[in-house]
């Protein structure tokens, strides 16, 4: 019961992931990064960066793959499929669409480092929790200094790149920072998908003009534009991931024998998954509709995102409460898989804003005028 | 009609149905989700539609039906839901007509297709019994063979519009010893046949549409078996494509989201932050489905759709009509209670009906429990035992 219709190009990469991430991703690549003080492994984004993923979204001028939406939301599916805590979204997805869209030197620069997988990228937009896109910012750039404070960084880790949206008199920038530069502070916190995320203070931090790589209008639309392919980018993650958790419980289910008949022969059981795959099914629809929305380009439908933000990380999180449920009290341990799943599916649900917000910010669109699909 | 609506580009199609609806669509009829046309009132919308060259999209053209393809069945049916046309059930054109086209005799054929399509003979299904519903295959209605006719004897139930319709094919048991699929046969019966006789159930929408059907020693002719004599069970599976994909649909999720809408407005409701979340969930629930349902009407049109698809879009589609028809009864606070149609928020509606037309829903057509059943069986197997 599929009807997913790759492109050749989607499947290449699906298989080409499937392959590499068998080896190098899934909960023991998980577990591996959740052991060590990084929160990034910086073998595997060479890895990544070898294959092409880290630069899927960039041109080719700066050794990118410039594939398009659609594959990379495929690799983002295969990516979530594997619990990976790399940082396509935060740096190939949300970093890359606004680098793929500024000019100059210094944006030239890192978005090689970012194709090549020497470096990940991170973008300081966002200033309060439970903030869905980027408005107006606080941050500000005057005189060549810059001052505010960022929080839920993501995928932070002492070795990226940092790009900061902030407010300069004649419009929103977005700026190159070296986070080790004087008047930086980093607090960084663990998260669940054994990343890091930081909140980051910027007081009076010197910025010279060449690191501005973006202003104005320009800024303003690639920000919103990275905002939203970033985000989709997560559901398909989280898709991925549901997936992934459903179909490990299925063959737990299958397996597992109480009361002299494998626990997949209860129909309550039975119906329960029925339903969480329905949900998934719908989870994978809505976000490819969200896609095909922003490859429209133009009048984006931005409800069709609001929505899949909403079902994806509602999906993840169900299938991961079902999934302890019927993996039983094992199911509770940190030694069954599961839990990894459930870990990282309470990150990627929350991050870019959760199902409750998402669902409230499509209402108020819908109410706005946009129509339902 | 002579041209072919297959090469008409998607939007003229859509363009040129719509305007058709527009110009000769009665007004009095615009009620979706309550109003169904019955009985006279269905005979003339069929002979309307045709007339004018719109009747029976998923018909080949060689039994006179538009012979579209299912993209454009697709689109007929969308714009029919869009425009907010009446529901109408069709029995003959959308159930029987593909087991005619499968197993039918020439001579049946060209005896019941055509008064189908002019709208001159309305039929029934006649398939539920009072011990068998969702579980239809233990049927014991009995068919037993006397010189060149069939002595039909039983109980049929749940048989739709029953009291309007000029005929009704039906499931019969025609062999006591064989195991239950096994000696099931389909036959056609003509409502008036002596020992036929209708009884109207009222529901819990307060119509009558629901009947019973009693058989007392009813002659039927030989002739009027379809397909093999205990074979009626494969007979009766034969389908065309586009109903079963529309029934999946969220064309009466959307209508009853406008519902809810416009209720929202008019009770000043915009600004209440516990429904504005339960409308942004609906809301929400709706955008999905549209999406996934595309997603298996496109499947469908490659021709890459299986059982367990529709099952489990029947699912989805039904409960979230139900779901929009309850938060409509929960934003309406004591009207939820008034019976009859009432003037709220500038609407006139009759609530009661709304909620209880969600109702069955989840019951005909398979229930939604035997649903789950045939989808879990595809996606984790059968049980063990």
């Amino acid at each position: 019961m599929t009807w997913r219709l790759d492109t050749d190009v989607q499947q290449m990469l699906r298989e080409s992931a499937q392959a590499f991430l068998a080896d190098t991703g899934g909960p023991q690549h998980f577990r591996a990064v959740r052991a060590g003080d990084a929160g990034f492994d910086p073998a595997t984004w060479a890895q990544m960066g070898e294959l092409g993923w880290t630069g899927i979204l960039l041109p080719e001028a700066v050794g990118g793959a410039e594939l398009g939406l659609a594959p990379a939301l495929t690799l983002a599916e295969e990516l979530g499929r594997a619990i990976s805590p790399e940082p396509f979204v935060a740096a190939s997805v949300i970093a890359a669409t606004v680098l793929a869209s500024a000019s100059g030197e210094a944006a030239g620069a890192l978005a090689q480092d970012l194709a090549s997988g020497r470096r990940s990228v991170a973008l300081a937009w966002q200033e309060e929790t439970g903030a869905l896109g980027a408005g107006g910012f606080e941050t500000t750039l005057a005189e060549g200094r810059l001052s505010g404070r960022k929080v839920h960084v993501p995928a932070w880790h002492a070795a990226s790149a940092l790009l900061v949206a902030a407010q300069a008199a004649d419009g929103p920038v977005v700026v190159l920072v070296d986070p080790a530069a004087e008047g930086v502070a980093v607090s960084p916190t663990r998260m669940t998908d054994a990343t890091q995320s930081a909140e980051i203070r910027f007081d009076g931090v010197r910025v010279a003009d060449a690191s501005v790589i973006l202003s104005g209008e320009a800024a303003r639309s690639a920000i919103d534009f990275a905002l939203a392919r970033g985000t989709v980018a997560l559901c398909a993650q989280l898709e991925g991931l549901a997936n992934a958790l459903w179909r490990r419980t299925a063959d737990y289910v299958q397996q597992r024998v109480q009361f002299d008949q494998p626990l997949a022969d209860f129909q309550a059981l039975r119906h329960r998954m029925v339903d969480l795959y329905a949900a998934i099914e719908l989870a994978g629809a809505s976000w490819r509709a969200a896609a095909r929305s922003l490859e429209d380009g133009g009048g984006a439908n931005r409800l069709a995102v609001h929505a899949a933000k909403a079902r994806c990380s509602d999906t993840a999180l169900e299938m991961s409460r079902w999934a302890i449920q019927y993996h039983g009290a094992f199911g509770y341990t940190d030694e069954a898989d599961v839990g990894l799943f459930v870990h990282a599916a309470l990150r990627w649900a929350s991050w870019l804003g959760n199902a409750t917000a998402h669902r409230r910010a499509a209402l108020a669109l819908h109410e706005r005028g946009e129509g339902i699909g | 009609m002579t041209e072919d609506l297959n090469q008409l580009d998607n939007d003229e199609f859509r363009a040129r149905w719509r305007g058709w609806l527009e110009a000769n669509y009665p007004p009095e009829w615009r009620i979706p989700i309550i109003f169904r046309v019955a009985g006279d009132e269905e005979r003339r919308w069929l002979r309307m539609l045709y007339d004018a060259g719109w009747r029976a999209p998923a018909w080949p053209k060689e039994y006179g039906g538009l012979g579209l393809s299912l993209e454009k069945q697709l689109i007929y049916h969308r714009e029919l839901e869009d425009f907010g046309a009446a529901r109408c059930l069709d029995s003959g054109g959308v159930l029987l007509a593909p087991v005619l086209m499968q197993y039918g005799t020439p001579e049946q054929k060209a005896r019941y297709l055509p008064p189908i399509l002019k709208g001159e003979e309305l039929w029934c299904q006649g398939y539920s019994e009072p011990n068998a519903g969702s579980d239809l295959a233990s049927l014991r209605t009995s068919a037993v063979r006397d010189g060149d006719h069939f002595v039909v004897n039983g109980q049929k139930i749940w048989t739709t519009l029953a009291a309007f319709a000029d005929r009704m094919f039906m499931l019969v048991r025609t062999n006591k010893a064989a195991k239950k699929q096994a000696g099931i046969s389909f036959i056609l019966v003509d409502m008036k046949t002596p020992g036929v006789t209708v009884r109207p159930i009222l529901n819990l929408a307060g119509e009558d549409e629901l009947c019973e059907v009693f058989f007392a020693d009813a002659r039927v002719p030989l002739a009027n078996l379809v397909g093999e004599i205990d074979q009626g069970w494969t007979v009766a599976k034969a389908l065309l494509g586009g109903e079963r994909i529309a029934n999946g649909g969220p064309a009466l999720s959307h209508q009853a989201f406008e519902v809810l809408e416009q209720l929202t407005a008019g009770l000043g409701l915009a600004r209440d932050a516990g429904a504005a979340d339960r409308r942004a969930a609906l809301l929400c629930d709706l955008h999905d489905l549209t999406a996934l349902h595309a997603e298996v009407a496109a499947a469908a049109i490659r021709g890459s759709i299986d059982q367990a698809a529709l099952g489990m879009m029947k699912v989805l589609a039904t409960d979230l009509f139900q779901r929009v028809s309850e938060e409509i009864l929960c934003i309406v606070n004591e009207h939820a209670g008034v019976l009859e149609p009432i003037g709220i928020a500038g609407v006139n509606l009759d609530l009661r009906k709304i909620f209880m037309v969600a109702r069955p829903s989840s019951i005909y057509a398979g229930a939604n429990e035997v649903q789950r059943n045939i989808v879990s069986r595809m996606l984790l197997g059968a049980t063990s035992r």
